[in-house]
């Protein structure tokens, strides 16, 4: 009777996650999609749908775009984050608990309330519209994770491999080239994945920014398949599927190691 | 702050560079290595939010946005807002009473989630730790826009479902028109996205707990529920609160998850939250400083909830 109740459990809990996703692909899948097929098992399987978006559709104009979007706030928020969480772990300075406090209050702060002054301000820069002017809003909602998560991975460096680099007569930098770096790269590849994932998503900016459909990043190039009056649905989960899978993977890999490093940050402080 | 001040100590020991105007390079380079980010940051992020707030203060419309002039309106902005009946009887409501009913869901149910993990064999709870990732990995475009196509009224699956269930009258049932049931779906989609979270956390805590406590509640002939009410939530507090109050930040500012269902993007007025109405108010309608005033409204409302969160934290951390 108890381990009934947790087979139906697991099922349950099974069947409530991963429906969403099934039903993406499913669709995706089904030739008769835009026929108003609705079934959860498909009687035509075809790749069509996936065909028509990257193709005709101009899909793959906006994954190439989330794709440098995404990349450049990567790159950019993995070298400034990592300046800023050896800053915070390795010295100690005035004002350095009001910097850690600081970065954790900036996370809470809703982009609803960002999204209006940055219109203006990026109206005024001439960035609306442009790939770089995204890159560097993403850049600026990614950096506060990064630096509290790397600020663990920092800190769980041992102090003596520091000490051993500068005994053998080694620069600061040369330490931070030779020793940190190398270790740290794990948690590196763990907030850079996250980084990714932000950008990835994002919507509001994207959507309020972008007026040139050649531009759009996929979050905002799926919004093309809706017509006024029939939405192409096939075609909305093909372009989904491509969207969503990459993350998953990103994903489930990243977890494990991020969690490490969040757990070791809560111990050494 | 251990390893800190070990580090001082470690770098006042390891040779100083020379000169006597060493002692400047090193007081300086922490704020170096943080210059980047804190610019960034600064420019992006707390700026605006200064900018939102005097935003607030004018009548922001296209003219202004087109010739840069300003005019100010003192608090004509909140006067009107505060003065507006659909705040207190739509927006208002809508949003806590929806952050309310989806933190309570998506922390009850990622709790009922862990505790079920904790009792799997090591090889099931592997796959079903794995089927959570992926739910959590959704993007919330994607699943939105899932969610939205399992319920299209008519044909959608669930919908279709619950008619051969008899719960609803597939050929006229449209979830997205009335106010209940379109909150209903966000709330499914929020949970969803949002209970791997808690579930995980959770988890990690039970961990934590020593088993010979349990053992010895069950000794004591403690059921379940008492061995949950007794044991595992007081050792678990901590948790608790964090992951409460994590969730209630996050559904609070849900945006994205509302604006794409059918009738969120301010079409049906009668599901807009503080998050869309700002949105709507100042892109749609072009009325950028009363959009900042709601837009001030829901960052106080979050303010609020944040130093709860931070006085839970570090409260957790002196111990």
């Amino acid at each position: 009777m108890r381990a009934a109740g947790k087979w139906l459990g697991v099922a349950g809990v099974l069947l409530f996650t991963l429906f969403p996703v099934y039903l993406m692909v499913v669709t995706a899948l089904n030739g008769e999609a835009n026929a108003g097929s609705r079934t959860l098992w498909p009687t035509e399987w075809t790749l069509q749908n996936f065909a028509y978006v990257v193709g005709d559709g101009g899909f793959g104009r906006y994954l190439a775009n989330s794709l440098v979007v995404a990349l450049g706030t990567v790159l950019a928020g993995a070298a400034l984050a990592l300046l800023a969480a050896v800053a915070v772990s390795r010295f100690r300075f005035r004002f350095r608990t009001s910097v850690l406090v600081m970065v954790l209050i900036i996370q809470m702060v809703p982009v609803e309330a960002l999204v209006i002054p940055l219109f203006i301000q990026a109206r005024t820069l001439q960035m609306l519209d442009t790939l770089a002017g995204l890159t560097v809003v993403y850049l600026a909602f990614s950096l506060p994770f990064a630096i509290w998560t790397l600020r663990g991975f920092v800190a769980a460096v041992p102090v003596e491999l520091e000490e051993a680099a500068y005994l053998d007569g080694a620069s600061w930098g040369r330490m931070f080239r030779s020793v940190l770096l190398p270790l740290v790269a794990p948690g590196l590849v763990a907030t850079s994945v996250f980084s990714f994932i932000v950008a990835w998503n994002e919507f509001i900016f994207a959507l309020t920014f972008m007026s040139d459909d050649q531009n759009y990043t996929v979050a905002v190039g799926l919004r093309r398949f809706f017509g006024q009056h029939a939405t192409d649905w096939g075609a909305v989960m093909a372009a989904s599927t491509l969207i969503t899978i990459p993350v998953m993977v990103f994903f489930v890999i990243a977890q494990k190691r991020l969690t490490d490093g969040l757990v070791a940050g809560a111990v050494k402080g | 702050m251990t390893v800190a001040e070990r580090t001082e100590a470690g770098r006042a020991a390891a040779p100083p560079a020379p000169g006597p105007r060493s002692r400047g390079p090193r007081t300086a380079r922490p704020w170096l290595l943080l210059a980047p980010a804190l610019l960034v940051m600064g420019g992006l992020l707390l700026y605006p939010l200064f900018r939102v707030l005097v935003l607030s203060l004018q009548d922001f419309g296209l003219r202004e946005l087109v010739s840069g002039r300003t005019a100010w309106v003192g608090l004509d902005n909140y006067v009107e807002l505060l003065g507006n009946a659909d705040l207190w009887t739509t927006v208002l409501p809508n949003t806590v009473v929806f952050a309310v009913v989806a933190v309570a869901a998506t922390v009850v149910f990622g709790t009922l989630v862990a505790l079920l993990l904790a009792r799997l064999t090591p090889v099931v709870r592997g796959v079903v730790t794995t089927a959570i990732m992926v739910a959590w990995a959704m993007p919330a475009v994607t699943g939105t826009y899932v969610w939205v196509f399992a319920f299209t009224p008519g044909d959608g699956v669930v919908v279709q479902a619950l008619g051969a269930l008899g719960l609803v009258d597939a050929a006229t049932a449209n979830p997205f028109a009335g106010r209940l049931s379109f909150f209903a779906v966000a709330a499914l989609n929020v949970v969803h996205h949002g209970f791997p979270f808690v579930a995980l956390t959770v988890l990690a805590g039970l961990m934590t707990i020593p088993r010979e406590l349990t053992e010895a509640a069950i000794v004591d002939g403690a059921g379940a529920w008492r061995r949950f009410r007794s044991v595992t939530f007081p050792m678990l507090r901590p948790v608790f609160a964090v992951v409460t109050v994590l969730s209630t930040i996050w559904d609070f500012k849900v945006f994205t998850q509302i604006y794409l269902m059918p009738g969120g993007d301010g079409v049906n007025r009668g599901v807009l939250t503080l998050g869309t109405w700002s949105y709507v108010e100042s892109f749609a309608q072009n009325r950028y400083g009363l959009g900042a005033a709601i837009a001030v409204l829901l960052t106080a409302l979050l303010l609020v909830v944040t130093v709860v969160y931070l006085r839970l934290l570090f409260r957790e951390e002196e111990l």
